[in-house]
């Protein structure tokens, strides 16, 4: 995703306000999500048909209200015959947590490089930042691609490729956020009480940037899970036969005319899950930003 | 000031220096190009021939200082596969992603002004909501399926517009749009909220106050305000089209540096990788170290 | 106010960005010009010796062939620079005769001296054609003893010459202009060629175009139909099928799913029939074949649980045929006499299949890897690969999906690091000097890292072959090599592969022939 710009003030405090304008909860943002989690999380449970299991006699079924369609196919099959239903709930399980995964990892590892440039600046900052900007002009794709080449593509090579770039944004972010905050009284006055490091930051530092890393991680998940479905187009996504939806809708993307369910379904599902992340991302930017609160 | 900004470009190259190891690194461990170049009837000893007559059989560091050397120049080396220098391919192939990001930036600013506008000025209605997710819409589908939809029934079935390869101003709007889309929302947020910082302010009030003319309170005062951020932002944003534009450029068959990116790599062609990972790297850190000297940058982030 | 200059510095920008874009040339259609859209063109080069096969499509618009061949691959002697040839009765010298007045696009006239340069330059050092090999092995000397008789001398009879110089092969036979590349050099005419061909290369765009134009009349077509003719790169298919709709495009490469859709809007397809054969084969290890498949029942277990008939039809659309013989290419067969017989074709046998595993040993199945990739001309690669993982999951094989790309795959089966794994590829079609080409590479272990057979009977048989100057010797020699490959199971063959090539609705009469990574546009091209 593009530099996330938007500016970045921060709260006194860090508690947020409830959006006196706009809508308050994002209920279609949270329901959607939701209710993606919850399918991902009990799909063992539902009793579908084994998302893996092929059949070439039934390939290319149309969904149940189309004249071939049936109910023992509601969403009907793909380019071997499986069950479209099964794969986008299971799917779910692998795009999410893709996307979950590469996030808390690069976010961990950023805003730990972050604070740490912020709290101690000087020469750790410059030297950090240096890195950080050489890491973040590198282009994600590029370098999934030179994985996926090199040792092959997989999940784990999907979530590593995009991780080791994407950490770089939350590393600028939180320095940005920790420099701005250091500048206030009540740092200097925990330095003056004889706070060590440590202290400084899990008691001040991390509480008054875990809003701004919540909004960054919010909007950063859909990102990846569209990251991935470019990456399937490439051949570098989660292969086959791992039921991930943007490596779906690649594999639908020569009968997008004739077949169209095979792309359309877990195009949808992206679409709708990415949709709510970034309209939840937005509503969190706009309730932890003061500037708006006012209004 | 001077002194600042040598300091930062000495920064910059020694970055350089770090991605241009990384990148040798990364290419040369995608595997041996000489098992596509050579045919399969080749002899250990046409694979030492080939490897010597390449340059392949050197010392990793002689290859790597050579490749250096020869990069400040301008000189990457030929093309293991089109047996080509790499920098007339780049010449032949970088204008035309420069050119359909250019165009690409212009959709997206034509797109993001009038919703981040309309999202400022009618901040909290259905409308701020609308254009919000029309925005955020083009970060939340795939960009190859948009394109494939697009090529499919645009191109294909309406017969509307080309459906690939560059042939003038309206092969430009598919691929352009498409690969413009993506970077909608960020410009589009950028502007709302530069909007309302400024609607909002003492300044804003007491013209308000003086009986300015709403319209002029947002044309003149508002947007001018907003208009700074967005301007460099679309600086990083414009980078960053040309790099990714990788899959606009393969579905469109646009001949530009994401394609021969995505060439080299299938095809384990050294110097196209490292030129290509070097020459984008480059276009993006020129960007940053742009955004990093403008204070008002440094300071919104 | 500065901030307003700034806005409009960058407005201006914007619209003269926008306005640059308008003075853009289009893509005019008229009558006169043939454009071709491809998948892929492999390596781009413009130059023969680096050639290989895809790049055949236009490099035989720009260059003749020392021996011409007719659309179904019979040597001709009107489509090649040589009018007639003759072997001495020891088979170590061939004579070729050329014909008169064939000028090089620069003027330049056509002589022994040039195919002399031509084949010693395509077969020498910088050489990376594929077939170049025997070749080098074979040819001892060129002479010219006169301007218009070539002799090439080799060190041992051989039948090969005049075929492995032919169009019906690789690039080898292409004739290029002695005197301008010594005097511009390799790097020049690599970007700029010259040729003898009917059309002259006027530019290319590498990762997009290759533009050629028409020279007058040309002895192999006449005056040419098409002033222009271009081969446009476009890898997604969606966009090659937009492009003939729009009429942009009048012959487009196309896959078998999407035949149906573009059919019913009424364009003509041409079929290649039996293009290539889809076979698979096991890696080698260091020594040769590894457990499990070192077993030949295993070997016949794997073949019999494939439903090459459901495979051919779903996922192929009915546009294959299922195929009996590893790397058995059809086209060869007449040209050998080799007839494949009904119970050569493997039944789908599952209990039989199993009741083999279980003899040999594997009741309980066993690990495979399966690699999994796409190929040029192949998009259905990676379901085929699944869909036989799937078959053979029934008789216990644990399959493992390999999913790197097709030169990953190559690195492991030449450097034989990935023992007893399957892959496979869509090899070409072609006639017997071509099938023995690739059996010499695939089936013989002298060239190691490209064998996938191993057995030193076909070794035997195959060395003799490159030798023998008896037709018929040669035929029996090819038939054994079929039918042992057959009967030891060594490979699995799935299916032969009818490729689909759409064009406008008012395009010529078109036969697109059998010749291998060939498709004769100059047929197309041809005001004869």
């Amino acid at each position: 995703m593009p530099a996330e710009p938007a500016a970045f003030a921060l709260p006194e405090t860090a508690v947020p306000a409830a959006a006196s304008r706009g809508w308050r909860l994002p209920i279609f943002p949270l329901g959607v999500i939701g209710l993606f989690l919850l399918v991902a999380l009990v799909a063992p449970l539902l009793g579908l048909p084994d998302p893996h299991a092929q059949s070439l006699r039934n390939r290319f079924k149309p969904p149940v209200w189309e004249d071939a369609g049936s109910w023992k196919h509601p969403l009907g099959t793909d380019r071997l015959g499986r069950d479209m239903l099964s794969r986008i709930v299971w799917g779910s399980r692998i795009s999410l947590s893709a996307g979950v995964i590469t996030v808390l990892l690069a976010s961990a590892f950023g805003a730990a490089v972050g604070l740490t440039a912020g709290y101690y600046g000087g020469r750790v900052d410059a030297v950090l930042m240096r890195v950080t900007d050489a890491t973040m002009s590198f282009p994600v794709i590029l370098l999934a691609l030179i994985l996926a080449v090199t040792v092959g593509p997989s999940f784990t090579n999907v979530v590593v490729a995009i991780a080791v770039i994407l950490w770089a944004r939350y590393a600028r972010v939180m320095r940005g956020q920790v420099l701005t905050l250091m500048q206030l009284d009540f740092i200097a006055q925990a330095r003056l009480a004889g706070a060590g490091a440590w202290r400084i930051i899990t008691r001040h530092l991390v509480p008054n940037t875990l809003g701004t890393l919540l909004v960054l991680v919010t909007l950063q998940i859909g990102y990846v899970i569209i990251v991935e479905a470019s990456l399937s187009f490439l051949g570098a996504g989660i292969p086959p036969p791992t039921p991930a939806w943007g490596s779906m809708i690649a594999e639908g993307r020569d009968v997008v005319t004739s077949a169209w369910w095979v792309s359309l379904f877990p195009g949808l599902a992206i679409l709708l899950v990415v949709l709510a992340f970034n309209l939840l991302g937005d509503w969190l930017r706009d309730t932890f930003d003061p500037k708006l609160r006012q209004l | 000031m001077l002194r600042f900004v040598a300091a930062r470009l000495l920064q910059s190259l020694i970055a350089l220096a770090i991605v241009s190891v990384v990148v040798f690194v990364l290419a040369r461990a995608t595997g041996d190009p000489l098992y596509l170049i050579l045919p399969m009837s080749a002899s250990q000893e046409d694979f030492d021939n080939a490897r010597r007559y390449l340059g392949l059989d050197r010392p990793y560091v002689e290859q790597y200082l050579s490749f250096v050397g020869r990069a400040i120049t301008g000189d990457f080396g030929v093309s293991l596969r089109a047996r080509r220098p790499v920098s007339e391919l780049i010449r032949e192939r970088l204008p035309n992603s420069l050119k359909l990001a250019a165009f690409a930036m212009g959709v997206s600013l034509a797109m993001a002004f009038p919703l981040g506008i309309m999202a400022a000025v009618k901040k909290g209605t259905g409308l701020d909501r609308a254009a919000q997710v029309i925005s955020v819409l083009g970060q939340s589908l795939p960009t190859f399926w948009v394109a494939i939809l697009l090529v499919e029934f645009v191109a294909g079935r309406l017969q509307w517009l080309p459906a690939g390869g560059i042939a003038g101003f309206s092969s430009y709007v598919l691929p352009g749009f498409t690969l413009g889309w993506f970077v909608v929302a960020g410009l589009m947020r950028l502007l709302r909220s530069g909007m309302l910082e400024v609607l909002d302010s003492e300044y804003v009030k007491l013209a308000r106050v003086k009986g300015v003319a709403e319209r002029r309170v947002i044309w003149l005062h508002a947007l001018r305000n907003a208009l700074i951020p967005v301007v460099t932002f679309a600086g990083i944003y414009f980078a960053i089209l040309v790099t990714t534009a990788i899959v606009v450029e393969t579905v469109f068959a646009w001949p530009g540096i994401g394609r021969l990116a995505y060439e080299g790599i299938s095809s384990r062609d050294f110097p196209v990788i490292q030129a290509v990972v070097l020459t984008t790297v480059v276009n993006l850190c020129v960007d940053c170290l742009y955004a990093w000297i403008d204070p008002r940058i440094r300071y919104a982030r | 106010m500065k901030r307003a200059t700034a806005m409009a510095r960058v407005f201006l920008l914007v619209l003269a960005l926008l306005g640059m874009m308008a003075v853009g040339t289009g893509w005019a259609q008229p009558k006169t010009e043939l454009t071709i859209a491809l998948s892929s063109f492999a390596t781009e080069v413009l130059d023969p010796p680096l050639g290989g096969h895809l790049v055949k499509y236009y490099l035989s618009m720009i260059f003749d062939y020392l021996v011409g061949t007719t659309p179904d691959g019979q040597p001709s002697r009107e489509g090649g620079i040589a009018t007639r040839w003759e072997n001495s009765p020891d088979f170590k010298r061939w004579t070729f005769h050329l014909r008169k007045g064939v000028k090089f696009h620069n003027g330049d006239e056509l002589t022994s001296e040039d195919v002399k340069f031509s084949i010693m330059r395509n077969i020498g050092k910088r050489s990376t054609t594929g077939y170049a090999g025997p070749l080098r092995t074979l040819i001892q000397d060129i002479e010219t003893p006169a301007p218009d008789r070539v002799v090439v001398v080799t060190k041992e009879p051989t039948l090969i010459i005049p075929l492995y110089l032919s169009r019906s092969l690789s690039t080898e036979g292409m004739i290029t202009p002695k005197k301008y590349i010594e005097s511009v050099g390799d790097d020049v005419f690599a970007r700029k060629p010259i040729g003898s061909g009917p059309y002259k290369f006027v530019e290319q765009v590498t990762g997009s175009h290759i533009t050629l134009t028409a020279g007058d009349n040309h002895w192999r077509i006449g005056t040419p139909k098409y002033k222009t003719m271009t081969f446009r790169l476009v890898p997604e298919e969606t966009t090659r099928i937009a492009l003939l709709r729009r009429g942009e495009v009048d012959v487009v490469e196309l896959s078998r799913e999407r035949v149906k859709d573009v059919e019913k809007d009424g364009f003509p397809i041409h079929y290649r029939r039996e293009e290539s054969i889809l076979t698979m084969w096991w890696v080698l290890g260091a020594d040769g074949r590894v457990p499990p498949a070192k077993d030949k029942r295993v070997r016949e277990a794997l073949n019999l649980a494939l439903d090459r008939a459901e495979i051919a039809q779903s996922i192929f659309g009915g546009k294959a045929e299922p195929a009996a013989v590893p790397l058995g290419l059809s086209w060869s067969f007449k040209d050998v006499g080799f007839k494949q017989t009904p119970d050569m074709m493997y039944p789908y046998d599952l209990p039989r299949a199993k009741k083999l595993m279980a003899d040999a040993g594997f009741a309980s199945g066993f690990n495979q890897d399966v690699y999994a990739y796409q190929l040029p001309g192949l998009p259905e690669g990676k379901t085929m690969a699944e869909a036989v993982a799937g078959y053979w999951e029934k008789l216990g094989i644990k399959s493992r999906l390999i999913p790197v790309d097709y030169p990953a795959f190559r690195k492991a089966w030449f450097d034989r690091s990935a023992p007893g794994a399957v892959g496979y590829f869509n090899i070409a079609n072609r006639d017997w000097i071509g099938a023995y080409a690739l059996l010499e590479k695939q089936a013989y272990s002298a060239s190691k890292p490209s064998d996938t057979v191993n057995d030193p009977e076909i070794d035997g048989m195959l060395s003799q072959v490159m030798r023998q100057t008896d037709r018929e010797k040669i035929n029996a020699l090819m038939r054994n090599v079929y039918t042992r490959l057959r009967s030891e199971h060594l490979g699995v063959p799935v299916v032969y592969l009818h490729s689909p090539y759409a064009t406008s609705k008012n395009l010529a009469k078109w036969n697109v022939g059998s010749v291998m990574y060939d498709l004769f546009f100059d047929q197309l091209a041809s005001g004869k």
